[in-house]
């Protein structure tokens, strides 16, 4: 804001400004010479008078207008400072008479009075004068040169010159003849302020509710302009200023005339600004909208942010009432951030809309009013006019932005295009929060099942326990997507070895956590109870009070006595325990329902133990569905008599010969498919100990070779 | 990604569902959907025709086990159909037979049906 108080604090801060110091200077020099040598009669001394005047007022002109130009100032706080000094000036001649003459001797007149305290006064007087003036037309400046596009200083610099040349002319009046060349100039200069005025661009920049303020105060402003104009001769305060200065007077009626004439033109031109004020409004609202949108889609990621904001702006661009985003969801709509709509109300209008009942082309945005229509569903509230548009993505149709309002006054083509633009703005926006959504996924799944992996390795025995007649290869190879393979090893004491595979139905990291579950639950087990029927009743019961209802393990548990040289198995649902025996491979099938499916009696009933004794060469092979079910790329399974087959013919080689020979097979076969589900092998081969003789024929086989793989 | 869907038919009080392609961890949730869709409805008696279903995991086996306690409870339940042998095999190494009763044919599954009421 421009007023007199902030100028005088600005005056005191910015001491080092040159302007200022010059005008303080000449207003100094000017005082002194107006109280000593100045005669109103010598034609030299009133025009080194007057040259001090201008020379001031062209120095504090001066200085306001760095002041000015240092800040932004918006032309709405000039019109205001205008307002506020044309008042002080209306009041000074208004009271003027009264104020000064009290102080001075009027009868006396003012051109004889050399007194102090009266050439003080009138000074003073005339300084406010002259101060409201330099601030007066700087701001007719500002305002003249605001929001200009083109050079266009000519017509004012010219105006200013005739203004110069009517009050030169004025202060020569008795000298000069004939009259009419002050009264030329003068015309020229009202003719230059007309012009001048015409050129108001800055109104169309400010918002209807600043124009019709705009149109309250030029009027007012104006009548004040007339009437000081009107009131600024013939009275104390003329007297005052013309013995001060002839040329001020002259500038005085001159700023009165401009100011009448500006703010009468700027009246009207307000006035007819009016009626198209809010069409400008709007189109201007809808440019910031879509800068604020532009912004939003680069910086936030978040769809349903984004989509708040549409129908947010979608309310206010259109005028609606209400709005909301109908989203596709297969077949369906589904309402989102809905704008004072209940999400009631506006399922069921987006169903009316976009039912079969309308026949319309959905593909283009549209406007629809239904006030008529019989079958409009109740809402809550009545709205009748609706406008929509579509939201797409690689010209897939994904929802529309939906517009309602209730009274009579329809959507227009503007609402149309303005929501056309929105819908386009959110179609990029959802295209690139959705791609985001997809990445941070799939890097959230990617590190789940990184950990998930990380347990497995964790939880899976890290060598294979080793014994005189007992050897044991395993190979474990883990699925992308973790498939809940387990198995390990119980050494109960030297002569006992309990074995057990598992498999946890589903994958991933919950697949990951119940197999550390049942680890756990096999590890205390094994410790304390021996019959492998037993320990899967137990593992069973104990899962009752963990297991999700859809979750289940299937498992095989078996106990290798290596005094008695017995093996005992009983299996819960897991895939059968081979036997290779004699170049035939047994299916070992024990009854028994996967752990997690039945926690009554059936489990238990169901359940059965086998025990076998063990010949020499006998290999006992554990595994998981991921060896048979592997595939190829025709689809089809590793299968069953492929597997045993292997086994068949490598029978004769050692435990991790076997395990290498049928995970390279299996590899081989599905190589142009990626590993479905984990795949677990574990081999052990039986080696009966020479009645007589340690000597026995496994102990001059190769040495072990590492072949688990984690 | 293999596909997997599923239709359903309702057949009288009994209602078949019939399942298409491939059900494993990723597809199991469109059945769990049409299991929940029939149970919202109060529909209790269900056939599963596994016809046209080429593999199962473990995961689609438990979609059955997530609903059958309810369904019983209602005095329902799940009836299994025209499995193939390779499917069957998967069904049989679990124990469901023990748990769920399968039958070579629909028709056969809606008689057994029909015979309890």
């Amino acid at each position: 804001m421009l007023n007199l108080k902030s100028l005088k604090i600005y005056g005191l801060e910015i001491k080092t400004s040159v302007k200022f110091q010059s005008f303080m200077g000449l207003t100094i020099i000017l005082f002194i010479f107006r109280l000593t040598v100045y005669l109103p009669g010598s034609v030299v001394l009133v025009s080194i008078s007057e040259l001090l005047v201008l020379l001031t007022f062209t120095s504090l002109y001066a200085y306001l207008l760095e002041l000015v130009k240092a800040k932004h100032v918006n032309p709405l706080s000039f019109v205001m400072n205008v307002g506020i000094l044309n008042a002080v000036i209306f009041f000074l001649l208004t009271f003027s008479d009264w104020i000064l003459s009290s102080l001075m001797t009027k009868t006396e007149g003012m051109a004889i009075n050399h007194g102090l305290i009266a050439n003080l006064l009138s000074f003073i007087y005339s300084y406010i004068i002259l101060s409201s003036l330099a601030i007066v037309f700087l701001a007719f400046r500002e305002l003249y040169y605001y929001r200009q596009k083109k050079n266009v200083s000519t017509y004012f610099n010219t105006m200013i010159v005739f203004f110069g040349l009517t009050c030169v002319a004025n202060l020569f009046n008795n000298v000069i003849e004939p009259n009419y060349i002050k009264e030329t100039f003068l015309l020229i200069s009202i003719l230059l302020i007309v012009i001048n005025s015409i050129k108001i661009s800055w109104i169309a920049f400010i918002v209807k509710k600043e124009k019709i303020a705009l149109l309250v105060l030029s009027i007012i402003i104006s009548i004040l302009f007339f009437t000081n104009f009107a009131s600024a001769s013939d009275n104390f305060h003329n007297q005052v200023v013309i013995q001060f200065s002839p040329m001020l007077n002259q500038f005085l009626k001159i700023i009165m005339i401009y100011g009448a004439i500006y703010f009468s033109i700027l009246f009207f031109t307000t006035l007819f600004h009016i009626p198209t004020a809010e069409v400008y409004d709007r189109k201007a609202q809808e440019v910031s909208f879509l800068q604020y949108f532009s912004k939003l889609i680069t910086e936030s990621h978040d769809f349903s942010e984004l989509a708040e904001t549409v129908t947010e702006i979608t309310t206010k661009v259109c005028n609606a009432e209400a709005a909301w985003i109908a989203w596709k969801d297969g077949d369906e709509f589904k309402s989102m951030a809905n704008k004072n709509i209940g999400y009631y109300d506006s399922n069921n209008m987006t169903k009316f809309i976009f039912g079969s009942r309308l026949n319309r082309d959905f593909s283009r945005s549209f406007i629809v009013n239904l006030k008529k229509h019989k079958n409009l569903p109740q809402l809550s509230e009545g709205y009748f006019h609706f406008a929509a548009a579509p939201i797409r993505t690689h010209n897939e149709i994904k929802g529309f932005i939906i517009a309602a309002k209730k009274d009579d006054f329809m959507f227009d083509d503007e609402d149309r295009d303005a929501m056309n633009t929105f819908s386009d703005y959110a179609s990029v926006a959802i295209e690139n929060s959705r791609l985001l959504e997809e990445l941070i996924e799939k890097e959230r799944l990617e590190k789940e099942l990184d950990v998930a992996r990380e347990i497995q390795r964790r939880i899976l025995p890290s060598k294979n326990p080793d014994f005189e007649n007992l050897k044991i290869s395993s190979v474990f190879i883990p699925a992308f997507e973790v498939g809940g393979d387990y198995y390990d090893f119980f050494e109960i004491d030297e002569t006992k070895l309990g074995f057990i595979i598992a498999d946890v139905s589903g994958k991933g990291i919950s697949a990951a956590f119940i197999m550390a579950e049942v680890k756990g639950i096999f590890e205390s087990l094994s410790k304390t109870i021996e019959r492998p029927k037993d320990i899967l009743i137990k593992a069973n019961e104990i899962l009752q009070r963990t297991l999700d209802r859809k979750n289940f393990v299937s498992a095989a548990y078996g106990l290798i006595d290596l005094k008695k040289e017995t093996v005992s198995i009983s299996r819960a649902g897991h895939c059968p325990i081979l036997l290779v025996r004699n170049n035939i491979v047994e299916n070992l099938r024990p009854n028994g329902i996967g752990l997690g499916l039945n926690f009554g009696s059936q489990f238990v009933d169901s359940l059965e133990e086998i025990e076998l004794k063990l010949r020499g060469n006998d290999i006992i092979v554990l595994y998981t569905d991921g060896i048979t079910e592997a595939k190829n790329k025709e689809l089809e399974d590793f299968g069953s008599i492929q597997f045993e087959q292997i086994l068949i013919n490598n029978s004769n080689k050692n435990a991790d010969e076997i395990s290498n020979k049928v995970i390279r097979e299996v590899t081989l076969f599905s190589q142009s498919k990626p590993q479905h589900d984990d795949i677990t092998l574990v081999i052990l081969k039986w080696k009966q100990k020479l009645k007589n003789d340690g000597d026995t024929e496994w102990q001059n086989s190769a040495p072990q070779l590492k072949t688990q793989v984690t | 990604m293999a596909e997997f869907s599923t239709s359903t038919k309702d057949a009288g009080d009994i209602n078949v569902i019939y399942l298409n392609g491939y059900l494993d961890a990723h597809t199991a949730p469109v059945l769990e959907n049409t299991f929940s869709d029939l149970i919202d409805k109060r529909k209790y008696s269900i056939v599963v025709n596994f016809k046209n279903l080429a593999y199962i995991s473990s995961a689609g086996l438990g979609v059955f086990m997530a609903f059958i306690e309810k369904i019983r409870e209602n005095s329902g339940d799940i009836k299994l159909a025209d499995m193939s042998d390779k499917v069957y095999n998967i069904f049989d190494l679990l124990g469901f037979p023990l748990l769920y009763e399968i039958f070579k044919s629909e028709e056969d599954a809606i008689k057994k049906f029909n015979e309890i009421k």
